[in-house]
């Protein structure tokens, strides 16, 4: 059973402030509940086959210009810099 | 001007110089000004669409190479970026994000000279099946005001078939194509993973979602799944399809098919309502000369569990980036610790959001990750490979894309695990990667009800012919708005 104070850690680290939401606690424990069922589906002892893609499949890793100022996009540019909180 | 004519139809009549571009335009945007007020369809509206329109005639008249859409008036779902216009995902968080590129769905549409008329409503990160979790309100049933319209594209299938635009674009990452196109009685067709480059989608779940057409026949998916679908460079999981043209032999009908019927999905919990409309389309079915069994896939009962845990572990990691530093909305960052920031910003997310975050942080992590994340994926491996045993005896599966008619707007929002079981018959497809479709195919009750229709991967030639089959056998009313 997942418990009150699991899901609110867990959303502590997702960065989701849940202090006044206990609604949002109600129903993620609902939804994991409901996720309960994947217990009795016997896959346990099957393999994990996961698609690989080799690398030389994978597009080429080179820089392509972009044809605007995509920093001009970044909401708290300021003369050449990007603006954030400090960290504590 | 006559909007109720299929995506095809117009670019015919285009092309012959029948109609005028910018009337057809012109009159598509009175329509969406007359009706989408009531319906919620857009999130904004394209204000150059008639200019563009009038390119597009001076190209025609002169004799010039104009593109496959003749200025096809189409819309689009607001999580594919197409550039200098705003792109909100339906969220408050992106309420000002302008995207600063085209997806490539969108550079290829373009370069065939269709007119995007505005980006539709949806639920918030695609997250949701009714439309109700967007951040701008609902989008409404076009059949009956006050149903929910399916979703996540709910505004893209509303579009189309209210007669706002001829054609649209949705995602589909768990039935958010095939899901509203029933509930709207439109056609909406989820491709093969990989089929349709993803770039310039806004990510959801990476590894199951997909690009889908949602327009008012079968032939106009096939026609712009002709224009839309290939090899992209810049997404490593699209494949290369040769130039195949679906529309060629759309036509050839399904004699001689063997089609299976997914007992999973047409069992308990499916109106008696729904299951007499599936009984019908397989009596149709089998009158055009295919034959019709009950076959089983197990895993099916699992698969929304699965679907859950793998979109929220993805969507909690594609939605780490909204911090509201590189984008987001104007939040000043002055008299705040980091990560209190950021928690404050990230307040901007609705409800449903938020709860797939935490659930996306919950289910892979250290302690529970054997008991749901991987037994997820061990579940979609499991359903691929029963999948792929179907398909090695029978061409085509089906089912109803919907379980149960459009309900009414707020009649299950407060009730998660209820709104799970609503994508029962549509998760399949994504988690095994195989192409699906949904044709409208009956009204109950004034209430749309579509059939789905699944093929094995890249077998889409296939499944549109079984689709414009079946679109055949059935007349439906004119939408009454």
């Amino acid at each position: 059973m997942v418990t009150e104070k699991e899901i609110e850690t867990v959303a502590k680290m997702m960065k989701i402030e849940t202090d006044n939401h206990k609604e949002y606690v109600d129903k993620v424990h609902a939804m994991i509940d409901y996720f309960d069922i994947l217990d009795s589906a016997g896959i346990e002892s099957d393999e994990l086959n996961m698609a690989e893609i080799p690398i030389s499949s994978l597009r080429e890793d080179k820089h392509v210009p972009f044809d605007g100022n995509l920093l001009k996009c970044v909401n708290h540019y300021r003369k050449h810099y990007i603006k954030a909180p400090k960290l504590s | 001007m006559n909007l109720n004519i299929s995506a095809m139809e117009f670019v015919q009549e285009a092309q012959n110089g029948n109609i005028s571009v910018e009337d057809y335009i012109a009159s598509t945007m009175e329509r969406i000004s007359n009706v989408d007020e009531k319906l919620g369809a857009f999130l904004s509206v394209n204000n150059d669409a008639i200019d563009v329109a009038r390119g597009i005639d001076k190209k025609i008249k002169s004799g010039q190479k104009t593109g496959a859409c003749y200025g096809l008036p189409m819309s689009i779902k607001d999580n594919i970026c197409i550039k200098g216009g705003k792109t909100t995902c339906a969220s408050r968080m992106l309420e000002q994000f302008v995207a600063p590129y085209d997806a490539t769905v969108i550079s290829k549409l373009k370069a065939q000279d269709a007119i995007f008329v505005g980006k539709t409503n949806m639920d918030e990160f695609a997250m949701g099946l009714t439309t109700e979790f967007s951040a701008f309100g609902p989008s409404r049933n076009p059949w009956n005001t006050d149903y929910v319209p399916g979703g996540s594209s709910g505004g893209s299938a509303v579009s189309v078939s209210a007669l706002e635009c001829s054609a649209s674009l949705g995602s589909d990452t768990g039935g958010s194509v095939r899901n509203p196109a029933s509930f709207c009685s439109v056609v909406g067709l989820k491709p093969t993973y990989g089929l349709i480059s993803r770039y310039g989608l806004i990510s959801y779940a990476n590894s199951i979602e997909q690009i889908g057409p949602i327009t008012r026949t079968v032939k106009d998916a096939a026609f712009l799944l002709n224009i839309i679908s290939g090899h992209d460079p810049n997404d490593n999981t699209t494949t290369n399809n040769h130039g195949t043209d679906y529309l060629e032999n759309i036509d050839s009908g399904i004699e001689g098919k063997r089609i299976g019927i997914i007992k999973e999905m047409t069992a308990d919990g499916v109106d008696d309502a729904v299951l007499s409309v599936v009984n019908d389309a397989i009596s149709k079915l089998e009158d055009l000369g295919a034959t019709c069994e009950e076959i089983s896939l197990d895993m099916v009962k699992y698969s929304v569990a699965a679907y859950y845990v793998i979109t929220a572990t993805e969507a909690g990691s594609n939605l780490a980036r909204y911090d509201n530093i590189r984008y987001g909305y104007d939040f000043p960052t002055e008299g705040f610790e980091f990560n209190s920031y950021i928690k404050k910003a990230r307040m901007r997310f609705g409800p449903e959001v938020m709860r797939r975050i935490i659930l996306g942080g919950f289910v892979p992590s250290a302690g529970h990750s054997g008991r749901y994340f991987l037994k997820a994926l061990r579940v979609k491996n499991k359903l691929t490979e029963e999948i792929n045993e179907t398909f090695k005896t029978y061409d085509l599966l089906l089912a109803p894309t919907v379980p149960v008619l459009p309900f009414k707007i707020g009649e299950k929002i407060d009730d998660p695990v209820a709104l799970f079981m609503i994508d029962i018959n549509t998760t399949t497809a994504n988690l095994t990667g195989k192409p699906a479709i949904s044709v409208p195919f009956a009204l109950s009750n004034g209430l749309p009800v579509g059939i789905q229709l699944f093929a094995d991967s890249m077998n889409e030639p296939l499944l549109l012919q079984a689709a414009c089959a079946l679109e055949k056998t059935t007349r439906l009313p004119e939408i009454p708005l």
